[in-house]
């Protein structure tokens, strides 16, 4: 086999495991935020069992994609021959696109981002006639108004429920705290769902990209040992944390009770479940995002954060277009040959570790993720919440 | 094409389970309350989202818990109904919940 060929699947191997790991940290947010929130799982807790959720789910499900985009690229005989170049430039665009996210502390879609940064390395190799604008419209940025949207209103009627149910009016305990212990339950489920199709990308993206070169035979499933490797990748990145996310999620949109976790990681879960099977594809960032948002617009007395929510709002409105013009430049330099390979190779590396080192400035971990006005507050005297009283007819 | 039915279906199918899942909880969570056994569970590390908990206010929740168990006005024998349909009740979110593990691994399913 060819040098450059052996070099390019290597990068590309190379770096849709590092995609998968962005993956894990970007989205241990929808299911972790929530039950680190309100005190249901210690940060490191949460993180570790959303791993080994992670590790196991991926193992559950590999069956991959045919196709790389699910249709929005024409594939196949007519359409785009797909190379390991414009999966390689696709990556860099996905990869780049999620850590400035992460910096940002948003919740933003890393299968949309994948999307992107692959419709813009083909757009520059194939032109405008690549793109399948319907697929596009009602897989992408259809359900991404939607998604929020429809978790949003579920969780706002279960946190309604929620309340009203437990509600009590002589002011004796009403037991609450309780949905501490139904919360792990449900954010256990997302973390699940998540490994068994999130990892599954990647082993997808992996697996085309050996068939493109010959190595495997085409219609072929991924070999064990990619499996193994995106797994362990999505559950290390998982572990890593998102902090950054999971502070915007737990804390950022609306202070979430435990009552409000339950219901809105219920909403997820329910969500996800039933547009995964019923097939309406939705993305879990979106669905995690709105079901918070709804389950705070839900509680009496709560306040819904619509800057943080806009911010969060703008940063998917960038993600096709962002991740694209990166793939798109990638996968120009791509077409210089080698040499532009390993110099796309070279940028997007630096690229990543100064956006690293940029976050060093300011650190969220798990030891702040819980913040310092939490320790701080045995100090403060925090007025009680005052519940309704039935008033007398 | 965009698919309005599938999206309807998937909107409801949603909203009843979450329903279904939540609504089972508080009620169970409420009969635990009736039945004299109030839930406190203490957070397992504070955030901004939490009102924090001093060593005594926890105290004094499990007190309060304590008091409200003992000035139950149910009988023992209504008590214990209480308690069996709390069980129930989290019985049901514990079968959605597998029902949910069902969806989620394909082995089981068959797809």
């Amino acid at each position: 086999m060819p040098v450059d060929i052996t070099l390019i699947i290597v990068l590309v191997i190379a770096l849709a495991l590092f995609f998968d790991f962005t993956n894990g940290f970007h989205d241990t947010a929808n299911a972790m935020a929530t039950p680190i929130a309100t005190g249901a799982l210690k940060p490191k807790v949460a993180v570790g069992l959303a791993a080994i959720l992670n590790l196991v789910g991926a193992f559950l499900s590999t069956e991959v994609a045919k196709t790389i985009s699910g249709g929005i690229i024409k594939e196949g005989d007519e359409g785009v021959l797909i190379t390991p170049e414009l999966i390689f430039a696709g990556l860099i665009g996905a990869i780049v696109w999620n850590m400035v996210t992460w910096l940002l502390g948003l919740p933003s879609s890393s299968s949309h981002a994948l999307f992107g940064g692959l419709i813009g390395a083909a757009l520059v190799g194939f032109g405008i006639g690549a793109i399948d604008f319907g697929v596009l419209m009602s897989k992408v940025i259809l359900p991404a108004v939607l998604a929020p949207l429809t978790a949003g209103l579920i969780a706002f009627v279960a946190t309604k429920l929620a309340y009203g149910v437990t509600r009590r009016y002589d002011g004796k305990p009403d037991g609450r705290s309780g949905f501490r212990y139904g919360q792990v339950f449900s954010s256990s489920l997302v973390a699940l769902a998540h490994g068994t199709n999130d990892a599954q990308k990647t082993m997808g993206v992996i697996t085309l990209a050996l068939i493109s070169v010959g190595l495997l035979a085409p219609d072929s499933g991924p070999p064990f040992w990619v499996v193994v490797v995106c797994a362990v990748a999505i559950a290390l990145g998982t572990y890593m944390g998102g902090w950054r996310i999971i502070k915007t999620l737990g804390t950022g949109l609306t202070d979430v009770k435990p009552a409000q976790g339950f219901a809105a990681e219920t909403s997820t879960a329910a969500t996800i479940l039933a547009s995964s099977h019923l097939g309406f594809a939705l993305s879990t960032t979106q669905v995690a995002s709105g079901s918070v948002i709804g389950s705070g617009i839900g509680r009496r007395g709560s306040t819904v954060r619509w800057k943080t929510a806009g911010r969060i709002a703008i940063g998917w409105l960038f993600t096709l277009p962002a991740a694209g013009a990166v793939g798109a430049l990638a996968a120009l330099v791509a077409h210089l040959g080698p040499w532009g390979v390993i110099l796309d190779a070279v940028v997007g590396i630096g690229t990543i570790v100064f956006i690293f080192l940029w976050s060093r400035r300011d650190t969220v971990g798990h030891h702040n993720v819980v913040s310092e006005v939490a320790a701080s507050g045995e100090a403060v005297v925090i007025a009680p919440e005052i519940e309704p009283k039935k008033v007398a007819k | 094409m965009i698919d309005w039915m599938g999206f309807i279906v998937v909107l409801v199918a949603a909203l009843t389970g979450t329903v279904l899942v939540v609504g089972f909880y508080a009620l169970g969570l409420k009969m635990l309350v009736r039945a004299g056994r109030v839930p406190v569970v203490i957070p397992a590390a504070f955030t901004d989202a939490i009102t924090v908990l001093t060593p005594a206010e926890i105290k004094s929740a499990a007190k309060k818990a304590a008091k409200a168990a003992r000035k139950n006005p149910l009988t023992p024998m209504q008590k214990r109904v209480a308690l069996i349909a709390a069980y129930c009740c989290f019985t049901v979110c514990g079968l959605a919940i597998l029902f949910g593990i069902y969806l989620i691994v394909p082995a089981l399913h068959g797809g």
